[in-house]
């Protein structure tokens, strides 16, 4: 009795493990994103419908997950994917100098609202933005910090403040690189002194629910979703020194470096996610579309030419230059203050 | 005429050692899985495009934030060993030997603990104990009438609490296996020489459990040291680094120099590891106790007498704090819309356990993973099987060979496990298994087949010799001996090494966020994101998920053997 | 049915010499006794004639087929050959049939023939109502004898016991060993045995083989080795006996105390002789030695006496006891603490060896 169990259990993992390392024929592109898997497996839906003669597949990951995996899949000259939409035009242009990327000057281009590479190295395709929320059921708006300077030099935050890790997410590191160019690396001893706590966007959404924490530096999508999805009461605060706004680029790997080596499918692929439908999605996923004339706006946010005047600038040269000397910064003065 | 029978066997010639070429089996995969990739590793960290170096050892090692992660890995580690060798110790013995009200209950319980992935219930801990508004903290000083809330999570002691409850599972395991299985005359012997029940345990249990013991509080240290679920979630906010989360931190710079640093000080980690595991055992492999003897004895026990019921209270209190407690958060935030508010009628939702049985994602990577850790567990107590029977049963030359890789392998943290196969193993050295599940496979195998290894081991040094001996001069081959008879006999420890390489390979983290492509996402990783990107409640559902079907396999599992076979 | 002959037999675990070049022959049917003190190497010889152990030098031929030597080896499971561990190893998870049945199985035989020859010899060991039972609801004596049936039930060439009666109560023990004996007659086999209780090994054997720290000491029959022990050690550890020290010249041998009996051998200088209590008689007539009764015990058919034979003569010297054993029904014609005389009607003379 047991023996035929066994058995048959060992038949079971071959045969499904056999089934498992089996492979589609269709061309196929890899996408390494940081988007929500939400969003991914709408637009996975949509792409199949699209584009039903590619096999096109996303890879959920943090920033900082797919950087490493990139790192260690450079060391071995072949990527595991074909595009990356993920992290702030600084990734763009490390990847764009060690001659990683594949250029395309996509007729979308000039709709586009923000900055973007010239040479078609890469394009935004995602409006990200930091901001501050709150959660109305236990604290007034008015008694909370309305700035990010505010925040981290009010001592009534202290204990109750909350932030995203720069060394794994890549749009805590692009905040902190526009609030340092802005108040200086004494804003990082302010966060320490108001012992603001370290991690990752679900925790800390938690712990405001909860009333661990009373206001937390977020991005925007987060809080949206949650709200939507939810009906959560959480609520954002747009900060009066202005949210930092991250323009996610989409970028190819070039043939030869790329998975499949189809750059152009890559290509098409690159002028839907920039056109006004493939930016109906983005902005489905709570994220701003980075159109000049936007197709809507994310649920329960702002309009994004406002959001985009508002933005605290960033210096997308320096946040490459001095990435890591700011983690090294904020390592020694956040991290390891107790 | 008979005996010319047994003579007539042809005499080979060209014969074949069976025992060597199982040990080549198995040192080379470990040398091409397991300290190839290590040694190009270390190699990696001394030598860059300009030739040997040693800069990144003294970037690292100079830089005290390292020194003191180094501390914090080393102290929570050792007092969460501590800590769960003197919890497991003696509730493998109120379980295991004596007349405790619902030993077979709380035994299921404890080893559950085991069967949740660690960050969840950190999460759950987390809830509880937060020093602001913890559910636990204002209830405790609600209570008592007290200034201010009792405990505070975000300390090195949280750390150790969260670790403790989440690593003694591992010594328990290991400890009350042993502890069944002893013969228990020898414990009547000190009895019958005057000693009272405690005295016997002090006296003679516990010195013939000692190799056991010492092999589970390895598991504990070494578990907790290279965790890194749980120091992320408890030490992040306290800005508690362990050595884990800062390789973890230098792996995240995204750089060829951080994975360098993240190399270097990985290098430190398994150093540690290692020599800790070895010393101790050359240690205690010196003292192996064989207590399964031929002779064949019913299990005494032992009869607690007026300490029955204050001792199954005590019993059943540490269950509810270290096991029900986190449970049923983890449980009861599956069903609450706003986790700000408690659960009730208006707050409840079945909407997150409708998610996690429709969204595709989940269940696909719930296959998947059934399938990696499965094959992982099932190879696994195959080589664990083997090694226990050359480690106790011959002299082979080079048998500790394999051995000591095994324990090196497990010693070393996950991300250096998973960072070395992805630069090896992607086709630049001739084997690209890369973006598959194979490559999965191999670093669950390397990192837990030491915990059903030891299991194996420690069941089979157990058994006396001469049963094997009486097969072979039976006639059976070592083969047909080892299957009728030394195999039925570890059978319960092997089904329980399974579930020890299975359940932690099941939602394994660390080194599928490194490794998954796209076809072979885990659940681990799932619930990972959903923990600490999407939705709490989701994760929530998840586990109590994982933890409802572990329940009904191991309840499956008892009926099916007669209760045999439990985990 | 089977002969054993053992070669040049060496065994050592590093520097340690466990046997040291062993050679003889076991003929069929005999029932040999390998009899030493715990260490001796008795057991590492019964577990290389079944082939657990590989010898470090020397050759052993089962039927004049060599199963073991530096060039040849066959694993002990093709030597066909029973064996009875000190610990019985009987399988615990499985039942007193199968647990004999299995030698048989492993042959393939059909199911009817397993049973047939099964429950015939289950009724031989007397355990034909327990064959459903586990081991672990059996006694010692009866696990022992599901031990033995398992190392009878395929009609061994050889049978080999180590120590098997060593676990059981006395009773049980002296019963077993007639058992083993009978057993033997009835499957004609060649049995070695293993203990280290001389008592067994008289009762039991043809041959036995006295081992000390890996040298056999002596090979003989029971009574050959009894009466006649080639050393001081044999003469010790078979039997009980009296070694008074003694000085040897021509014509006597003298003891401390000036005492002296007359001698005709060839020995001289320090010298013991050896005498076995039941070998000496007390009278009060003048005999040999002088000594004086210190203890006397009723042992039903025989009397247990000390005699001590130094403090008479000479009240310096300590005390040397003689144990003497007397006929049950001479219980207290001497009284204790009156002096006697001792005659030796067998005695034997070593040279004086230093321990």
């Amino acid at each position: 009795m047991l023996k035929k169990l066994i058995s048959c259990f060992t038949a079971l993992i071959i045969i499904s493990y056999a089934s498992a390392s089996q492979a589609a024929s269709k061309p196929k592109v890899t996408i390494y994103t940081s988007m929500y898997e939400d969003i991914i497996d709408a637009m996975t839906d949509v792409l199949h419908k699209k584009f039903p003669k590619y096999d096109v597949e996303f890879f959920y990951g943090g920033t900082g997950t797919l950087q490493a995996k990139i790192a260690a899949e450079r060391d071995t000259k072949k990527l595991g994917c074909d595009m990356l939409m993920l992290a702030d035009p600084s990734y763009a242009l490390e990847l764009k100098a060690e001659g990683l990327l594949h250029a395309y000057l996509s007729k979308e281009a000039e709709n586009i609202a923000l900055e973007y590479d010239r040479e078609g190295y890469w394009y935004p395709v995602r409006n990200l933005n930091m901001i501050l929320a709150y959660n109305p059921e236990n604290c007034k708006k008015e008694d909370l910090p309305q700035s990010f300077k505010d925040f981290a030099s009010n001592a009534t935050m202290k204990g109750a403040c909350s932030m995203p890790n720069p060394l794994t997410a890549g749009t805590a590191l692009v905040a902190i690189s526009a609030l340092k160019d802005k108040y200086g690396y004494e804003y990082f001893d302010l966060l320490a002194q108001n012992r603001v706590m370290v991690e990752s966007g679900s925790v800390a959404l938690t712990k405001l629910e909860t009333g661990e924490c009373k206001e937390i530096m977020i991005l925007e999508e987060s809080v949206l979703k949650k709200r939507e999805e939810e009906s959560s009461s959480l609520e954002v605060i747009y900060p009066l020194d202005g949210p930092i706004g991250v323009p996610s680029p989409i970028m190819t790997i070039k043939d030869g470096w790329s998975a499949h080596n189809n750059a152009k499918i890559c290509e098409e692929l690159t002028d839907w996610f920039l056109s006004p439908e493939g930016q109906s999605y983005i902005v489905k996923g709570w994220m701003h579309s980075v159109l000049k004339n936007p197709p809507s706006i994310p649920y329960d946010s702002i309009p994004t030419a406002e959001i985009i005047k508002k933005a605290m600038p960033v210096n997308w040269a320096n946040c490459l230059k001095e990435r890591s000397e700011l983690r090294t910064n904020f390592e020694e003065r956040v991290k390891n203050k107790r | 005429m008979f005996a010319k029978d047994w003579l007539a066997a042809p005499h080979e010639k060209i014969r074949f050692d069976v025992k060597l070429v199982m040990i080549l089996a198995i040192v080379a995969f470990l040398l091409i899985f397991n300290v190839f990739p290590m040694c190009y590793l270390i190699f990696r960290a001394f030598v860059n495009e300009s030739g040997f170096t040693l800069d990144a050892f003294k970037r690292i090692f100079t830089y005290p934030l390292n020194w003191n992660a180094l501390y914090n890995t080393l102290v929570t580690a050792g007092l969460s060993m501590v800590f769960g060798v003197m919890i497991a110790f003696p509730l493998a013995w109120l379980v295991g030997r004596t007349d405790l009200y619902g030993r077979k209950f709380f035994r299921t319980l404890f080893v559950m603990t085991y069967m949740v992935p660690p960050y969840v219930g950190a999460m759950a801990w987390l809830r509880l104990l937060n020093p602001r508004v913890g559910t636990l903290n204002v209830w405790l000083s609600d209570l008592f009438n007290l200034s201010g809330n009792p405990f505070d999570i975000y300390s090195i002691g949280g750390l150790v609490w969260v670790l403790t409850t989440f690593y003694y599972p591992f010594a328990f395991i290991t400890i009350s296996r042993a502890m069944e299985k002893m013969d228990p005359s020898l414990e009547e012997a000190s009895k019958v020489s005057g000693a009272s029940p405690l005295k016997t345990v002090m006296t003679v249990t516990f010195p013939i459990m000692l190799p056991s013991i010492v092999a589970a509080a390895l598991l504990v240290f070494v578990s907790a040291a290279s965790c890194y679920g749980i120091p992320s979630i408890i030490g992040a906010p306290g800005r508690l680094d362990t050595v884990t989360t800062r390789i973890i931190d230098y792996v995240y710079v995204g750089s060829a120099e951080g994975l360098t640093d993240a190399t270097t000080l990985a290098v430190a980690l398994m150093a540690i590891a290692n020599v800790v595991l070895y010393v101790s055992t050359c240690i205690c492999g010196k003292r192996q106790y064989i207590t399964v003897s031929g002779k064949s004895t019913r299990p005494s026990i032992v009869e607690l007498g007026k300490w029955r019921l204050p001792m199954t209270i005590a019993v059943g209190l540490f269950a509810i704090v270290v096991v029900v407690i986190p449970f049923a958060t983890v449980a009861m935030t599956s069903f609450t819309k706003n986790l700000g508010k408690p659960l009730s009628l208006a707050n409840f939702t079945t909407h997150y356990w409708h998610i996690l049985f429709t969204r595709k994602g989940i269940l696909d990577t719930a296959t998947n993973s059934l399938i990696a850790a499965s094959v992982a567990a099932t190879a696994g107590i195959v080589i664990a099987c083997v090694m226990a029977w050359l480690l106790t049963r011959t002299k082979a030359k080079g048998r500790h060979i394999p051995d000591f890789l095994i324990t090196v392998g497990s010693g070393t943290p996950s991300v250096v496990i998973a960072l070395a196969l992805i630069m090896t193993m992607s086709g630049r050295f001739g084997i690209n298994i890369y973006n598959t599940l194979t490559i999965m496979i191999i670093a669950y195998m390397i990192k837990y087949l030491l915990m059903g290894m030891r299991t194996v081991v420690s069941a089979m040094s157990q058994i006396h010799p001469s049963l094997e001996e009486a097969a072979l001069i039976s006639g059976a081959q070592w083969h047909r001996s080892f299957k009728d008879i030394t195999l039925p006999l570890i059978a319960p420890s092997v089904v329980a090494g399974w579930f020890l390489i299975f359940m932690p390979s099941f939602y394994e983290l660390t080194m599928s966020t490194l490794l998954y492509s796209a076809n072979t996402k885990t659940i681990g990783y799932e619930l990972f994101t959903y923990q600490t990107y999407h939705s709490q409640q989701t994760a929530s559902a998840i586990a109590t998920g994982i933890l409802l079907m572990v329940i009904m396999v191991n309840w499956l599992l008892n009926k099916l053997t007669k209760g045999q076979f439990s985990i | 049915m089977a002969s054993i002959t053992l070669t040049d037999v060496t065994k050592s675990y590093g520097n340690v010499l466990i046997i040291h070049k062993f050679s003889e022959v076991f003929n069929n049917n005999e029932f040999v006794t390998l009899l030493g003190p715990s260490g001796c190497g008795k057991t590492t010889l019964l577990r290389m004639i079944a082939g657990f152990e590989k010898p470090t030098a020397g050759e052993i031929k089962i039927d004049n087929v060599v199963v073991s030597s530096p060039y040849h080896f066959v694993p002990p499971n093709r030597r066909g050959i029973g064996m009875v561990f000190q610990s019985y190893a009987v399988w615990p998870h499985m039942n007193v049939f199968d647990n004999v049945a299995y030698p048989l199985k492993i042959q393939r035989l059909s199911h009817m023939e397993i049973k047939r020859r099964v429950e015939k010899i289950l009724e031989s060991v007397h355990l034909s109502q327990y064959v459903k039972r586990l081991p672990s609801e059996l006694s010692g004596g009866q696990q022992q004898r599901v031990a033995l049936g398992r190392a009878l039930v395929c009609n061994p060439r050889v049978l080999l016991l180590d120590e098997p009666l060593s676990n059981l109560d006395a009773k049980l023990r002296e019963s077993m060993r007639f058992e083993i004996k009978e057993m033997q007659k009835q499957f004609g086999i060649t049995v070695i045995y293993v203990t280290h209780d001389q008592s067994e090994a008289m009762a039991m054997s043809d041959k036995v083989v006295v081992f000390n720290k890996g040298v056999v000491q002596q090979i003989g029959s029971p009574m050959h080795i009894y009466n006649h022990p080639a050393n001081q050690f044999v003469a010790d550890f078979i039997g009980r006996i009296n070694f008074i020290p003694g000085v040897a010249s021509a014509g006597k041998i003298e003891f401390s105390g000036s005492q002296f009996m007359e001698y005709s051998g060839d020995k001289r200088g320090p010298v013991v002789v050896a005498v076995r209590p039941e070998n000496i008689t007390i009278s009060e007539e003048r005999g040999v030695l002088h000594g004086r009764l210190t203890q006397a015990y009723y042992m039903g058919d025989i009397n247990d006496c000390r005699v001590d034979i130094a403090c008479t003569c000479n009240h310096g010297d300590p005390a040397l006891q003689v144990r003497v054993l007397t006929a049950g029904h001479t219980y207290g014609k001497i009284k204790t603490g009156s002096s006697l005389w001792l005659n030796f009607n067998e005695y034997l003379v070593f040279d004086h060896e230093e321990h």
